[in-house]
């Protein structure tokens, strides 16, 4: 019996070997890392290395099929759930596309999200820490600036009772003073204490913010560190982030 | 804003349609509609408000609905001829098997979306047709149609004329009012939220599945109420009631009116009626290329049906300081 694959790990969140394809292409390809809870951990790497399917793989979405491996959360199997299973469990995916779902005001966005149990903040904590969204909540939700979609999209998994958030490229397409604001809204999140997960193209505002670092380039993993490591370590930043 | 106040925001739609419905015998013979087509229309009314809790909410198109009004149509009619002229006990029969069926063939068909599910249910309504029409003969009357029911009663009124009206009405009424009760309810938020993004929903803990098959179910529901209500309006059940026209009819009824706004296909419903029983009078089968040219100028010039029309004269003529 190998106990390594049938026993849940001791790590608050782990994968392992994990195996993922779009079809053909291999895109995630045995990775496997451990984070403790309430650490945030940069997954960096090039355009098309895997991060986003590390991520969506993790948020159990359709595309990429993970064909293997395990992914734990607080003792769940997540690889055994699907979206809205994992998402029951505490995961949240805040998408790097257009990440609100269009059609419906902002408040009822938030509804959406508070409608499955178990709940994270009321609307009340997420207005008073967004004010901006309740300025906005008769609005409908596409028609939002991208930055504040972005911050609807934050509230949205604030408002379910999240351990396990995953930001998929929170700054890509903002202008730079909404990227300050989302950087406020990220250091709210880092204090705290939600285990997290970010995927971004500008490594060093994710580095800022993250306890560790993971370097992902073809699917695989290169790297695993502090972030302050990659921080310092211009030549490992040359070689596989280009920055 | 208080309790009872709310209550009226809310139904004031709901009170304006029970208004207009029930005072309909006496103003819908002035514009030449002749009696009883003022109860067929309420029982489309019914048809296309559940439709619309399909189509209009989770945007999932239904070429197929004409299947469960035809199931249910069928069955009442023979029950009330091998088992009671009482309606009661006949339509809770036929809504409820055609209910049933409903959920089997939402299980099946909703497994796939856009043009594919479309395509899913009108195999099934299809499907159901030969079996009338075949198979089921000695049943439907196959060709011929299902004749020969005795006078349907609810208990001891005899379902004829005015009474068949406001049964009839009555029914659209609280039927439209339970639509709306959906409509602002979490669960009409989430069929919506299908519509916009189903992927996105499921990040949020939700299993749009169920929903789906929710909302596809409690349109076969209306559509079972609205055969069923056929057969106590007019004695006789002919296979095209399960035929893709009928399925057809329904979704031009809604895209006419308006799609997603419930009052919107009511429209829709009413003016294809209507419109169908003065121009054929003049044109017979020609009034159907009336119809097309009707339904393509709608999809063009006004994509979002009759509601759209009245909102943009509404926004010009009546705009007022606060915007609502």
């Amino acid at each position: 019996m190998n106990d390594k694959t049938t026993d849940a790990p001791q790590a608050f969140f782990s994968c392992r070997e994990l195996n993922a394809f779009y079809g053909e292409s291999y895109v995630v390809q045995g990775v496997s890392f451990d984070i403790p809870e309430g650490d945030i951990v940069a997954l960096l790497g090039r355009n098309g290395a895997g991060k986003t399917s590390t991520l969506r793989s993790i948020a159990r979405a359709a595309e990429p099929a993970v064909s293997s491996g395990e992914i734990w959360l607080n003792n769940q199997p997540l690889h055994e759930m699907k979206a809205h299973e994992a998402a029951r469990a505490g995961v949240q995916l805040v998408c790097e596309d257009r990440r609100i779902i269009p059609g419906v005001t902002v408040e009822e966005n938030i509804i959406l999200a508070q409608i499955a149990k178990p709940l994270g903040w009321s609307l009340e904590k997420i207005y008073s820490h967004f004010p901006k969204l309740e300025e906005r909540r008769k609005q409908e939700a596409s028609s939002l600036s991208g930055g504040e979609q972005q911050m609807l999209a934050l509230a949205r998994a604030l408002a379910r009772d999240v351990k396990l958030l995953l930001l998929d490229e929170p700054y890509e397409g903002l202008a730079p003073v909404i990227v300050q604001e989302i950087e406020r809204m990220l250091k709210e999140v880092q204090t705290m204490g939600i285990t997290t997960i970010i995927v971004e193209q500008n490594a060093v505002a994710a580095l800022k913010l993250a306890d560790h670092a993971i370097i992902i380039d073809s699917g695989e993993i290169v790297f695993t560190g502090t972030a302050q490591e990659v921080l310092d370590n211009k030549a490992l930043r040359e070689e596989y982030l280009a920055v | 804003m208080t309790k009872q106040a709310n209550f009226w925001q809310y139904n004031k739609v709901v009170l304006v349609f029970a208004l207009i419905a029930l005072t309909m015998p006496f103003w819908f013979p002035l514009m030449g509609g002749y009696s009883g087509l003022d109860t067929k229309i309420m029982i489309f009314c019914i048809f296309v408000v559940g439709f619309d809790i399909l189509l209009g909410f989770t945007g999932y198109l239904s070429f197929g609905h004409a299947a469960f009004f035809g199931i249910a149509a069928y069955t009442t009619g023979i029950m009330l001829k091998s088992f009671s002229d009482n309606i009661l006990p006949a339509m809770f029969v036929a809504v409820l098997l055609a209910t049933l069926v409903s959920v089997m063939v939402g299980l099946l068909t909703l497994k796939r979306t856009g043009i594919y599910f479309s395509i899913l249910t009108l195999a099934f309504a299809e499907m159901f047709h030969s079996m009338a029409m075949a198979m089921l003969q000695t049943w439907t009357g196959g060709e011929n149609g299902l004749t020969g029911m005795p006078t349907p009663m609810l208990f001891d009124i005899k379902m004829q004329g005015a009474s068949v009206f406001y049964f009839v009405t009555i029914v659209a009424i609280i039927l439209f009012y339970v639509a709306k009760r959906i409509e602002r309810s979490p669960v009409g938020l989430l069929m919506k939220a299908i519509k916009s993004n189903q992927t996105r929903l499921e990040y949020t803990g939700i299993n749009a599945r169920k929903y789906k098959l929710l909302a596809f179910v409690i349109s076969a529901f209306y559509a079972a109420v609205a055969g069923a209500l056929m057969v106590v309006y007019e004695p006789f059940v002919g296979h095209e009631f399960l035929g893709w026209h009928q399925s057809g009819e329904v979704v031009i009824m809604s895209v006419i009116g308006g799609v997603g706004t419930l009052i919107g296909p009511m429209l829709g419903a009413g003016f294809m009626l209507y419109f169908e029983n003065v121009l054929s009078v003049d044109l017979g089968e020609q009034w159907l290329l009336v119809l097309g040219a009707i339904f393509m100028a709608v999809v063009i010039f006004m994509p979002g049906g009759f509601m759209e029309g009245i909102a943009r004269l509404k926004k010009r003529y009546f705009t007022t300081v606060d915007g609502e």
